[in-house]
């Protein structure tokens, strides 16, 4: 009897009581993650830690650990949990990697990468959008991420070339300023599909001169709420 | 009075259709075509609502009818100018595309339908009440209303042409303002004060436009969200709101090869409806080079010399651009939409190198079908537009004919190629596969339907990551056109998808797919067994054909819980929402029209030998009349090669046969012979038409316009002529018999109206026209059948 006193003092102290959405988390990278088969532990870890509901309107906080993609406004979305993880995983990032993301959004796939990865640079085109996520990204102390404001169709060529590259807004070509800054060998994960649809991730490995695709597993990225 | 009043009655039913046609282009840009669809057919069953009303206050109505018929009108022009820019306001504004998953969309929707509802109930009591104080003189209050709508759809086009979408619903607001004004009793003083606030309302209305606010994940909002984006230039047309988009972050290159290394220069951009339209990619003729070069659509070129194209739809001239570039002498441009050519020769004549003026292009207003029809030449490479949209359209366009990608069409486009010449189609790759399975298989059946035994040697198929190209030559692929195609794909970092000597290798060189069933459903067409293949299929993938022209409806409903399985319940309907959307709407006007029906016999009651008459009467010539229109519509869209003028042609002069017939109504007596004879002539000329229509029109669609209009209007006329007979005729027969009954099947022929529109398109889809043409020729036995019963 004693003991389970203790172990539920324990549990109480050990469990982190800032953090009111910790456990619906757990359960988020348990059932809607970790049974649909993402193994890889960096990513797994990431996606525990990173607190998705201070990346969502707060409108939609109570959906932040939905299996579903959330609007942010502009006609933007925060991708579905589970395509956040399956991106990061289909990355393979090191911890000794540079990793380039195209399209911040609310910065939480950058948060997610930031977790695992030395240095992560990211690029919103749209100027409100950024703004908060780069302040949002300050706040919570992920001081290996930058951010910039600009059009991602030029890269980031200060840092170039990266040991990866996800682009999180589908669209309609590849921009090759992204290929040339991709570093031999390098990863580069993209989704393809209108919001209305099921989209498709497609990676695109550089090895040498040959640039080959793979269209990976149908995911949603459209959002089912109306940002608040 | 009355003289007045049968004016008042025409004035406001050209408002009405006028309004109609309006908010149904001002849906499509806030929202999607398909919701459009859904919102107006349930507002439009303001008409029986009417009619229910009518049935349970009829007694009141019609006692202060001096002060409520112009009160009805003045109002209905009141909820005209003010029903969309309440929709407008946060409260009530939804958005389609979240309908399916947030349950407080769904009461934004409902208020959205009660809002819309508004002005067409107001003006349909307005006209129900006059066919109920004055039954005598229906025949003509009919001929108005009829003659009225007619002349509504022209006032309409003549607005869209002349301003923009939100500036015209308080112009249309005017005529029922006046409608209103001109019936007041001089008597009733207040009554003009309550015009004068109308007035009032309407003037601010006309001079303080709000712009509408779009749904934000349309395409235009996206992209005005990119940096400097801006709306250059708006010009409104029955083809659409077309607005010309600028941003340096515009970009067009679909499916680009990831060999290329150069940059992708800022193009700008033309929206309908605030739908993407296609691209102005800036350029210069003389540098013989162009971003398509680095696409699949480049494919037809790499076989060989092109010396003479045709480019069907050419909207922005793009593809014209690239031909020009690859080297064609004399490139032949179709395009149906006016106004898009005349921006590109105009506003636009800048940004596109003065490209519809180069001596080497030729540019034909008209549409596709009707010039492949009439069109005497030959071609070495005839090009469609780019099928789907970047990922897949969601079944957006799942309930637009598409006249061009049916295996009649493809038949004409094949027999209009030189000996050596070839016609080549592009599209997504979407998940799951539909588009290019749909492709191929409409490839394969025109094939089989010219005679050729073994496709595969003629055809080949190029896929990047993103798009898949179609080649179909006129003779047999050579090997050196073979060797030069497998060079693009090395270039290009493509993979040959079809080809008569294909390597499985060769298919996933640069571009792997996880799976390699696609492979397996290509093959699959292309063998004699494919019908079992497209049975088994998820998705409706056989060939669209002229009679059911929907190339872009994919959806079975028999695979839908297996996709609510694979990709959760809120994923499902987003794969093929047009058709879902429609469904839903039959749905809903079923349940709101039985509804509608049954409410008034609480109050009249139930029991009454004539209730069934008058059910049966009224419902089958509501159907009826609305299956032969739709009908018509449609072989009349490929008839004249133009779905809004013929639209327009068609329904003018079916309602003004219509009210023809519906005035001479007034000198016909009701004996059971002239009704009989009527009816039977009626569903006699159905089945004529059923059987000789589509072939008289394919006979004479090579004609001159003016013929094209004599000979329609000849096959219109008389059967219009007769079918405006039954609704006067029958509410004179309700004189006699159960007058009371009169504004219950004022009711019944609304809801049916609607009704019989939403169930003919899902026939349609489903059967094909014929199915829906039969099935007028059986509603009109309704009242037919009714007749006799009655008589006995």
């Amino acid at each position: 009897m004693f003991s389970i006193i203790i172990a539920l003092v324990l549990f109480r102290i050990l469990q982190p009581q800032e953090d009111p959405y910790y456990n619906q988390r757990l359960q988020m990278v348990q059932h809607q993650i970790e049974n649909r088969g993402i193994k890889d532990s960096s990513t797994l870890k990431a996606m525990r830690n990173v607190k998705r509901h201070l990346f969502v309107p707060k409108g939609s906080i109570k959906y932040a650990y939905d299996d579903r993609p959330l609007p942010i406004g502009y006609g933007q979305t925060i991708s579905q949990p589970y395509c956040v993880a399956y991106m990061t995983e289909i990355l393979k990032p090191g911890t000794d990697h540079k990793v380039l993301e195209i399209g911040t959004g609310s910065g939480y796939q950058a948060a997610v990468l930031a977790e695992i990865v030395d240095s992560m640079f990211t690029i919103e085109i749209i100027e409100e959008l950024g703004k908060s996520a780069k302040k949002r990204l300050k706040n919570l102390e992920y001081n290996n991420v930058q951010v910039k404001i600009e059009d991602g169709y030029y890269g980031w060529e200060a840092h170039a070339p990266f040991d990866a590259i996800v682009v999180t807004a589908a669209s309609e070509y590849i921009p090759p300023t992204l290929i040339k800054q991709l570093k031999d060998g390098g990863r580069m994960v993209i989704p393809i599909g209108s919001p209305f649809m099921v989209q498709t991730l497609m990676l695109v490995e550089k090895k040498g001169d040959k640039i080959t695709t793979t269209s990976l597993i149908p995911v949603r990225f459209v959002s089912f709420t109306r940002s608040k | 009075m009355q003289k007045r009043i049968q004016l008042s009655i025409g004035l406001l039913s050209i408002s009405i259709i006028a309004f109609q046609l309006i908010l149904m282009q001002i849906l499509s840009i806030v929202q999607w075509y398909h919701f459009a669809y859904m919102v107006i057919s349930v507002a439009l069953l303001g008409f029986g609502t009417a009619g229910t009303f009518l049935s349970i206050f009829k007694k009141k109505l019609l006692s202060a009818i001096d002060v409520i018929l112009p009160i009805l009108m003045i109002t209905s022009g009141l909820a005209m100018t003010l029903v969309i820019r309440i929709s407008q306001t946060e409260f009530i504004r939804f958005d389609s595309y979240l309908t399916f998953a947030d349950l407080s969309q769904i009461w934004k929707l409902l208020l959205t339908y009660l809002l819309y509802i508004f002005p067409f109930f107001l003006s349909a009591l307005a006209i129900g009440i006059t066919f109920v104080k004055y039954p005598h003189s229906i025949g003509k209050l009919y001929f108005y209303n009829l003659s009225g709508s007619a002349f509504g759809g022209i006032v309409a086009i003549g607005l869209i042409w002349r301003f923009l979408p939100h500036e015209i619903p308080a112009i249309i607001s005017i005529i029922p303002l006046v409608a209103g004004l001109i019936i007041i009793s001089k008597k009733i003083i207040y009554l003009f004060f309550v015009a004068v606030i109308t007035v009032i309302i309407i003037v601010v209305n006309i001079f303080q436009q709000n712009q509408l606010v779009l749904s934000e994940f349309k395409s235009l909002t996206k992209t005005l969200n990119l940096p400097e984006a801006e709306i250059k230039l708006s010009k409104n047309s029955p083809y659409g709101f077309m607005q010309f988009v600028t941003s340096p972050a515009l970009r067009y290159a679909p499916g680009l090869s990831l060999n290329f290394t150069g940059p992708i220069t800022a193009s700008d951009a033309v929206f309908s409806n605030g739908d993407w339209y296609a691209p102005i990619i800036h350029g210069n003729l003389k540098n013989k080079t162009s971003i398509l070069d680095y696409t699949t659509i480049s494919l037809p070129y790499y076989t060989g010399e092109k010396e003479r194209v045709l480019i069907l739809e050419s909207k922005t001239g793009y593809r014209v651009f690239h031909a020009l570039t690859k080297g064609a002498k004399n490139v032949v441009a179709v395009e149906p939409n006016s106004l898009i050519i005349s921006l590109l020769k105009n506003e636009l004549a800048g940004k596109t190198d003065s490209l519809f003026f180069n001596p080497k292009v030729s540019i034909k207003n008209i549409d596709s079908r009707t010039f492949l029809m009439t069109d005497t030449l030959e071609y070495d490479l005839i090009t469609l537009p780019i099928i789907g949209s970047f990922g897949g359209s969601s079944g957006l366009y799942a309930l637009q004919e598409e006249y061009n990608l049916t295996v009649d069409a493809f038949r004409q486009i094949w027999n209009k190629l030189s000996s050596n010449g070839l016609f080549s189609v592009t599209c997504w790759m979407d998940q799951p596969y539909r588009n290019p399975l749909k492709i191929l298989s409409t490839i394969v059946e025109t094939l089989n339907q010219e005679g050729i035994e073994n496709p595969v040697s003629y055809i080949a198929a190029v896929r990047s990551w993103g798009t898949i190209t179609f080649i179909v030559k006129k003779s047999p692929l050579l090997i050196n056109e073979l060797n030069r195609i497998r060079q693009f794909c090395k270039t290009m970092f493509f993979d040959p998808a079809l080809l008569p000597d294909i390597v499985k290798q060769e298919r996933t060189n640069f571009n792997k797919l996880q799976n390699e069933e696609f492979f397996q459903y290509i093959d699959e067409i292309l063998k004699n067994s494919r019908a079992k293949f497209y049975t088994d299929y998820a998705f409706k993938i056989e060939p669209a054909t002229d009679n059911r022209p929907y190339f872009s409806q994919f959806l079975k409903f028999r695979s839908l819980p297996k996709l609510s399985e694979q990709f959760g319940n809120y994923t499902a309907p987003y794969f093929e929402i047009g058709y879902i959307v429609l469904i839903l709407t039959f749905f809903q006007i079923i349940i709101a029209s039985f509804l509608l029906i049954i409410v008034p016999l609480f109050k009249t009651g139930w029991r009454s030998s004539n209730k069934l008459w008058t059910f049966t009467y009224f419902s089958g010539i509501g159907m009826g009349y609305m299956f032969v229109e739709i009908v018509f519509i449609q072989r009349f869209i490929l008839y004249f090669g133009n779905s809004i003028y013929s639209v327009a042609a068609v329904i003018s002069s079916m309602l003004i046969c219509s009210g023809a017939g519906s005035y001479f109504s007034s000198f016909l007596k009701a004996k059971r012979g002239i009704t009989f004879f009527i009816f039977s002539t009626i569903v006699a000329l159905i089945l004529i038409y059923s059987v000789i229509l589509f072939p008289v029109l394919k006979l004479t669609i090579s004609f001159p316009f003016i013929m094209k209009l004599l000979i329609a209007i000849l096959i219109i006329s008389p059967l219009a002529f007769l079918m405006g007979i039954p609704f006067p005729a029958g509410i004179n027969l309700l004189v006699k018999k159960s007058e009371d009954e009169i504004p219950w099947a004022w009711g019944i022929n609304g809801c049916f109206s609607v009704v019989s529109t939403v169930s003919a398109t899902i026939i349609g889809i489903e059967f094909g026209f014929t199915s829906v043409i039969l099935l007028a020729s059986l509603a009109y036995c309704l009242p037919l059948f009714a007749n006799l019963r009655i008589k006995k």
